[in-house]
């Protein structure tokens, strides 16, 4: 059916687009690295394209007169949540260009901000990808050179928006939300749960005591076990 | 569609000159050598690298570095990590920690709704958070499948990540949405009064950082700040409200003598207006009587004709429309032409330039020529004027006006200073109030030896 058809590339587009913004939000920390700067441009490579054929897929479908009024509302809402998608693509795109014009690596006076960070980024990649694991091909100056392709980028995702606006006329404030208020909450709850309590739980906790309570309750209970041995031998010799 | 200013090309936004400057110095921060010492987070059984303690950042200049801290942490660059809703620096052993690149506040890059939903799965509060939840329901319901299936990949997304990462991006996830979007009563750092807009232009530098050898230091070397202070102190003896008016002040005494004194065509000038002339060069150009007597300078050193062609092109500047093609017609045939007979020295470029631009005449065609002889009048000719004889004779020759003369019967006086300025009121106190009971003035006059009448 072609409205799945719609609604996987749509999925697709949006996992890639989340996957994309955890990127962006590493650049100029210190995981950042020419293979983070790897990732990113095959990762919006991957969106465009995606883009491109939800584009075609949905407007082919508004286009067609003999679609009926139901399937006509489903697939504006579709459109919709496509055209906000290309807009946070478009934003996060030319947010990763500034920064990685302000943060680029391999200069030695230029050091990156200590955010916390350290793992890398290659299981988002991947899963953006959808590949079980990432190669890195591209040279060591990645960075730099990527910057002028991911600025003619930026401009064909403005010039796409700018056709599909005038292209299709779908205004966004007649479209009706599917999901109440809380929806993802109550779905995303075991998810976020575990993170959350920890946030929580941090604030209690100054920074070097577990390692110390820890430490008394286990010196503690050698003590007990060493006590209790000694009484045995002693009872029973 | 919403519509983008981004895209459609229109003004450019440009960063806050005091945001470039906070990112300026967070960068200089992070030098091995000569920044923070960093310290290990430990939370249970995760360890997660860069956090500092409040007093390593404030250290070895509390005072200054506390003040700045403050702000830096006021804007979201740094963000507490034990009572995230706090947003102060405080000089112990709490933790900070640095906020990633993307999460920097940014006035070209402004917090979208979108974005504010995306972020709600992490509570922020209970009551107020419910309200802001169903304003922000009703405000994008149009995007809000948008939203949900966007978070949910998010949490998908960041699942990949290890779980030190996870936390701090929540970290710094809530910590830029309490600068963008405060809890009701605390500080909004995007709110701009109505005459904030025009920050982009403002040239004023008030915080340049130096990191020391040991550690962040911190330095308010204010080169602004110092010119005002000593601007301040420079003009305060010659400000009629902060120290008194000398024939006496028309306001309150009808006596129009210093108006008319002060009258920009008077023969003899006041000893306070020529000594304005020897301040700055601007004062001296923009007063007419100082102009003239510029000139009679320049005449003897032969380079008169630098004034006259300065004072052609401000008539060019500010000058009727009609009038411009005529107007520049002549100040290229008096002082640009090859063979003209009060042919200025300007540079080449800026000459060719200037004859360039002569062939599509406008109000501001001149301008480099004019910048570049005004620049020549101020760091050439200005300071031989100062030294000159014309100008000792003139401070010698201006006139300190006497105080408006007392009147021998008491009814007959004219209360000079009924009511004095309130900056003298202070530091004088007591003396004044028994000088206004005596109807005399202050004492603070010129010494001029009164006459009785």
């Amino acid at each position: 059916m072609v409205k799945e058809e719609c609604k996987a590339l749509l999925d697709a587009l949006n996992k890639v687009t989340a996957c994309y913004r955890h990127m962006v939000l590493t650049i100029g920390g210190t995981s950042d690295s020419q293979n983070l700067r790897e990732e990113l441009k095959k990762t919006r490579q991957k969106a465009q394209e995606l883009a491109v054929a939800n584009r075609n897929k949905l407007t082919t479908m508004l286009k067609d007169k003999t679609v009926s009024k139901e399937d006509r509302a489903e697939f504006e809402r579709l459109w919709v949540i496509f055209s906000t998608c290309l807009e946070i693509l478009e934003i996060d795109m030319r947010r990763a260009l500034e920064l990685g014009q302000e943060f680029t690596l391999n200069v030695p006076k230029r050091h990156l901000i200590q955010t916390g960070m350290s793992g890398g980024t290659s299981g988002v990649a991947a899963r953006a990808m959808s590949v079980q694991n990432m190669k890195y091909e591209a040279d060591h100056n990645i960075d730099v050179v990527d910057l002028k392709d991911l600025e003619n980028e930026i401009n064909q995702v403005g010039e796409m928006m700018y056709e599909m606006e005038m292209k299709v006329s779908v205004p966004q404030w007649t479209v009706e939300a599917k999901q109440d208020p809380g929806a993802e909450l109550k779905s995303t709850i075991s998810v976020g749960a575990s993170s959350i309590g920890m946030i929580s739980v941090e604030e209690n906790k100054s920074f070097c005591d577990i390692s110390k309570v820890l430490a008394g309750i286990i010196f503690t209970a050698v003590l007990i076990i060493a006590i209790v041995l000694a009484i045995c031998v002693v009872k029973l010799s | 569609m919403t519509i983008s200013a981004l895209r459609q090309g229109g003004n450019p936004r440009i960063q806050l000159p005091c945001l470039a400057k906070m990112e300026r110095v967070i960068v200089s921060m992070q030098d091995p050598d000569m920044g923070i010492k960093m310290r290990n987070q430990r939370l249970l059984i995760t360890i997660i690298p860069h956090a500092m303690t409040g007093d390593a950042l404030v250290s070895p200049f509390p005072a200054e570095s506390l003040h700045l801290g403050n702000l830096i942490v006021k804007h979201g660059y740094i963000y507490p990590l034990k009572d995230p809703r706090n947003l102060v620096l405080r000089p112990d052993e709490s933790p900070y920690r640095f906020q990633t690149p993307y999460f920097w506040t940014s006035s070209k890059w402004p917090a979208t709704e979108l974005d504010y939903g995306e972020s709600f799965p992490i509570p922020i509060g209970s009551g107020t958070a419910q309200e802001n939840y169903n304003q922000l329901h009703k405000r994008i319901n149009h995007t809000w499948d948008f939203v949900v299936m966007q978070a949910r990949e998010q949490l998908r997304a960041a699942k990949q990540r290890r779980k030190g990462d996870r936390i701090v991006i929540e970290c710094q996830e809530q910590a830029y949405w309490l600068v963008n979007r405060p809890l009701p009563g605390a500080l909004n750092l995007m709110e701009h009064g109505p005459e904030r807009r025009n920050c982009h232009t403002s040239r004023v530098q008030l915080v340049s950082v130096y990191a020391g050898p040991s550690g962040f230091t911190a330095c308010f070397s204010s080169p602004s700040l110092y010119r005002y202070i000593k601007f301040n102190e420079q003009y305060v003896p010659h400000d009629p409200v902060m120290s008194g008016c000398l024939p006496s002040n028309p306001w309150i005494t009808d006596d129009t003598t210093y108006w008319a004194m002060n009258v920009p065509t008077v023969t003899t000038p006041t000893k306070l207006r020529v000594e304005r002339w020897g301040f700055n060069f601007s004062e001296l150009i923009n007063d007419l009587l100082g102009r003239a007597q510029l000139l009679e300078f320049l005449k003897k050193e032969f380079s008169a004709e630098n004034l006259s062609f300065w004072e052609a092109c401000e008539e060019l500047r500010y000058g009727e429309q009609a009038r411009i093609t005529e107007i520049v017609d002549s100040i290229y045939q008096q002082f640009l032409a090859p063979g003209a007979t009060r042919w200025v020295n300007i540079d080449s470029k800026t000459m060719e330039r200037t004859l360039e631009g002569i062939k599509t005449p406008h109000r501001y065609v001149m301008d480099d020529a004019q910048m570049h002889i005004y620049m020549l009048m101020k760091k050439d000719s200005y300071p031989r004027f100062l030294k000159s004889e014309l100008y000792k004779n003139l401070l010698a020759e201006a006139i300190i006006p006497p105080e408006t003369k007392k009147r021998v019967f008491p009814f007959m006086r004219k209360q000079r200073h009924s009511s004095p300025s309130p900056a003298l009121l202070l530091p004088l106190g007591e003396q004044e109030a028994k000088a206004e009971d005596k109807s005399k003035g202050p004492p603070t006059s010129a010494p001029v030896p009164e006459e009785e009448s």
